[in-house]
């Protein structure tokens, strides 16, 4: 066991009781005490904002939300960007800049910025006044502390910085006063604004910075500035978070001012999803998520609000390996994308929230085009393609052939997406109608991550992939970077489109290209698209209301408020 | 043992004092050799554990750093690599880490980083709460089956009390929990799913699991029950116009214990591997949570940690077992043997 010496400082204003007591007779009598004190905490500060309160949240509103799991520890470079613990980090974090599901980035901490005119210097003018819940100020020191972690990281002790931030192109931040900090890249770098509004990049105290990555895994040690802070927290069990009573800096742009409605939120794990969505069902929770898709429609009936938060990104697709065979042959590659119904796939995999894949691209990203006959469901034009890329054999199960090798591959649906299971045994259906034999072959996390995405002679890799800025698609196609097709440099005009792409200094400038990108993509068929990727599902009671979610598709709480039943 | 041997016969007279001091060293040795070997056990399940595990590819650090999600650079992933040890060879790392196991350090968690031992430690309330209600409740129904298949008349009802452990027997598990929750939480709302630790959401977790583990408990005692009917003392009794009550307390339960206890220590793991389903089931914080989650992230600390645990808690359990016999049998007292 490893002391705990400063559990106090962890405790936000309104909160009485030490968090992080995990044993299980003091965790009970520590609830018991923060729940008898809470009202009390309540009135005193309502007394106290009687007089001139922008707003009079309720004293007793609380919401209960149950997940599926909160495996993932809480060190932030680790779980921050995690569909599960986003849920809890984005209600005790704030972040620079707000950037909404249409990727539209407004004022939040950074009340306005300015950059020059080639994107590689940013001045961001921060918000006065604003503090972490330990009393810290948020100021142009915490936030080069901030960029440091997420631009950089440590890795020597065990923390990575945050994937998505450009850390290539970082070359270091600078306060010019108190409220003003000048960051500086070595190239043009787009993506960086946009980016300050991703759930990696949310702001932390310098002191919890600071820690060991072992003091970092107790929540506890995590002190943010965001509407609610933490009352007390059980590990893969339950976070209890309280309503932060001088918070005053929501996003403008989200309508709310003052501090939260709710009082508390406590978030439960319950790994079973028929048992969520049943907890759900009979009122005993007011958020259920991650339920299975196909028990939707009973809940829109019963008057729930179904919520399927689009993020920014790739759409759900596979992308294709051109040196594994048969994806080496485009016209195989045209014929597998030819070949999938994905309107068949909407049916019976999922409900009418779900939306058709258009491009490569979310629909949401704002510069994505409609380029759907590019990869339309068309089985004649796929069986031609087979038969003129000489597949016209056939093996004893009916399956096409060439010199003796049958034409199939295998899909390892990924762990990270709800419903990609029976998606892929649909598609094997429909692919094995033309003659492609399609395994598919399900694998926990790590040995997806070791048997398929590290494993270079896998043809599919399936992608569920956010990203805040379309300057990520640089990063992916070529060899100077992911490399996901595996054309390595030797696809010129990819190349020539990447180079487009992400030395763009302006945003118009580079939407055409990225059509164009998508274009050539599609058409090559390097990359399958299937639907608008939804990755997050949340049931929520018809009492709620008042709930935003940010260009990942993650909520807020800080505005949503419940009717009494 | 022949000094030993010649010892008993000699000592008949002041008996006492040398047979106790006698036993006692015998007792001494055999638990020594006991631990000894439950030692070894540890052991070796630690070391075969750790190179199962090593010989599987992935690892909930290195699935962070190769997602290419992350784009971390080589430097960055070797660097991280180092930090947790995973550069070295895996004899190297087998050895480290059997190192601080015997110093009693346990590590952390690949998967959040959270000290073992806590991890660990903060799981055990919560099963051993779930486990010890189980166990009772699997006993208690155990021996109402057991007594109500002596006292029922023969008929329907006794039939039917003789066939429940078979019905009990055969039905999962998740099956049992899952329709306890749909009727007693979801539509009568006697407990909440919300709070799986509650008093209530306990018990019913632990109903889910003794039924199963009371069935095995319940055929044993009843087929020992059924023995000991067919002696000729119990049938002695009963000639004499003892009621059937007094006769199956008397005579019966004591000789029919023997295999009952026994069956209960091996139900004992039934009890620890099905509170890893219940536990998921009714959304537990308990060590067959951390176990299933280790499990599948690969988290090796927390899966070398709980494999020492669960072989402590059975090496444990069987050493009681073994010393409650004597205590229920005095043809197996150690040292009567001689006499």
């Amino acid at each position: 066991m490893t002391p705990r010496p400063d559990a106090q400082a962890a405790v936000g204003p309104a909160s009485t009781a030490a968090p992080s007591r995990r044993r299980l007779l003091q965790g009970i009598s520590a609830g018991a005490l923060g729940l008898a004190a809470l009202p009390l905490a309540g009135c005193a500060l309502d007394g106290a904002r009687a007089d001139g309160g922008p707003a009079s949240p309720e004293d007793d509103l609380e919401l209960s939300f149950l997940i599926s799991n909160l495996d993932g520890g809480w060190v932030p470079s680790q779980s921050a960007i995690s569909s599960y613990e986003a849920n809890v980090w984005q209600q005790l974090t704030d972040k620079l800049v707000h950037t909404d599901a249409e990727g539209t980035v407004s004022p939040w901490i950074a009340t306005h910025w300015e950059q020059n005119e080639d994107a590689t210097e940013y001045v961001l003018h921060l918000r006065g006044g604003v503090t972490f819940s330990d009393g810290t100020p948020l100021d142009a020191a915490a936030v080069l502390a901030n960029l440091e972690a997420w631009a950089v990281g440590r890795p020597e002790e065990g923390l990575a910085r945050v994937g998505l931030f450009p850390g290539g192109t970082y070359e270091g931040a600078e306060a010019l006063d108190p409220l003003t900090v000048r960051v500086t890249f070595t190239a043009p770098t787009l993506s960086f604004l946009p980016t300050l509004g991703y759930h990696g990049c949310q702001l932390m105290a310098p002191s919890s910075l600071a820690l060991s990555l072992e003091e970092q895994a107790d929540l506890a040690h995590q002190i943010g500035s965001g509407p609610f802070v933490l009352e007390s927290w059980e590990p893969r069990q339950r976070v209890r978070l309280v309503r932060r009573e001088d918070y005053d800096w929501a996003p403008e742009v989200l309508g709310a001012t003052g501090p939260a409605r709710l009082s508390a939120i406590t978030f439960t794990v319950l790994p079973d999803d028929t048992l969520r969505a049943s907890a759900a069902r009979a009122g005993q929770t007011d958020l259920a998520y991650n339920v299975n898709p196909q028990v939707l429609d009973s809940f829109t009936e019963a008057g729930f609000t179904i919520e399927v938060p689009r993020y920014l990104g790739f759409v759900h697709g596979y992308s294709l390996r051109t040196q594994v065979a048969p994806f080496d042959d485009v016209r195989v590659r045209q014929a597998v994308t030819r070949g999938i119904d994905r309107a068949e796939i909407l049916r019976t995999v999922f409900t009418d929230a779900w939306e058709p894949a258009t491009s490569w691209l979310q629909a949401g990203v704002p510069e994505t085009t409609d380029l759907t006959e590019l990869f339309a469901y068309d089985p004649e034009l796929a069986t031609q393609l087979l038969d003129e890329a000489g597949w016209t054999e056939r093996t004893a199960e009916g399956f096409r052939a060439k010199d003796g090798v049958e034409l199939g591959f295998t899909i390892y649906p990924t762990p990270y997406l709800t419903g990609s299971v029976p998606e892929a045994e649909l598609i094997s259906q429909h692919l094995g109608r033309l003659g492609i034999r399609v395994r598919t072959q399900k694998l926990d996390i790590p040995t997806y991550t070791e048997r398929v995405t590290n494993d270079p002679t896998q043809g599919v890799q399936e992608v569920t992939r956010s990203f805040v800025d379309v300057g990520t698609v640089a990063g992916v196609i070529t060899d100077e970077g992911e490399d996901w097709f595996q054309t390595g440099s030797s696809d010129a005009e990819l190349v020539r489109l990447r180079d487009e792409v992400a030395g763009a200094a302006s945003r118009e400038e580079r939407a055409g290209v990225v059509e164009e990108l998508s274009r050539h993509v599609l058409e090559q068929a390097y990359f399958i698209p299937l639907e608008q990727n939804v990755q997050r599902i949340y049931v929520q009671s018809p009492q709620l209301s008042g709930i935003t979610f940010n260009a990942v598709a993650i909520p807020s709480y800080h505005a949503a408020t419940k009717e009494e039943a | 043992m022949s000094a030993a041997a010649t010892e008993t016969t000699a000592g008949s007279s002041p008996a006492g004092t040398s047979a106790a001091a006698r036993t006692a060293r015998r007792y001494g040795s055999f638990a020594l050799r006991r631990t000894g070997q439950a030692l070894v056990v540890i052991a070796l399940a630690y070391v075969l554990v750790f190179l199962v595990l090593a010989a599987i590819p992935g690892d909930p650090i290195s699935a962070q750093l190769d997602n290419p999600q992350n784009g971390y650079s080589e430097e960055e992933k070797a660097q991280i690599r180092a930090f947790h040890g995973l550069d070295r060879p895996v004899l190297v790392q087998l050895l480290v880490s059997l190192g601080n196991a015997l110093r009693g350090e346990l590590g952390t968690s690949m998967s959040t980083s959270q000290p073992v031992a806590a991890m660990i430690g903060e799981a055990i309330p919560s099963t051993l709460a779930l486990a010890v209600t189980a166990l009772a409740l699997a006993i208690l129904l155990a021996a109402v089956l057991g007594l109500l298949s002596r006292l029922l008349p023969e008929g329907p009802l006794n039939s039917l009390v003789r066939s429940l452990p078979a019905a009990f027997l055969s039905t999962p598990n998740f099956l049992i929990g899952l329709v306890l929750i749909q009727v007693l939480a979801v539509n009568l709302g006697l407990f909440s799913l919300v709070e799986p630790e509650s008093a209530r959401s306990t018990l019913v977790a632990a109903l889910t699991l003794a039924i199963p583990v009371s069935a095995q408990i319940a055929q044993v005692f009843i087929t020992a029950l059924d023995e000991s009917s067919g002696q000729d003392y119990a049938e002695v009794a009963l000639s004499r116009g003892l009621p059937p009550v007094q006769v199956v307390l008397r005579h019966l339960l004591r000789p029919s214990l023997l295999p009952t206890v026994t069956v209960v220590g091996l139900v004992l793991g039934e009890v620890l591997g099905g509170s890893l389903i219940t536990e998921t089931i009714f959304g537990r914080a308990g060590v067959g949570t951390v176990v299933q989650k280790a499990v599948s992230s690969q988290d090796v600390p927390v899966l070398l940690a709980a494999v020492v645990l669960s072989a402590t808690v059975f090496v444990m359990v069987n050493l009681v077992i073994d010393l409650l016999y004597p205590l229920l049998d005095p043809r197996l007292r150690v040292g009567k043997e001689s006499r």
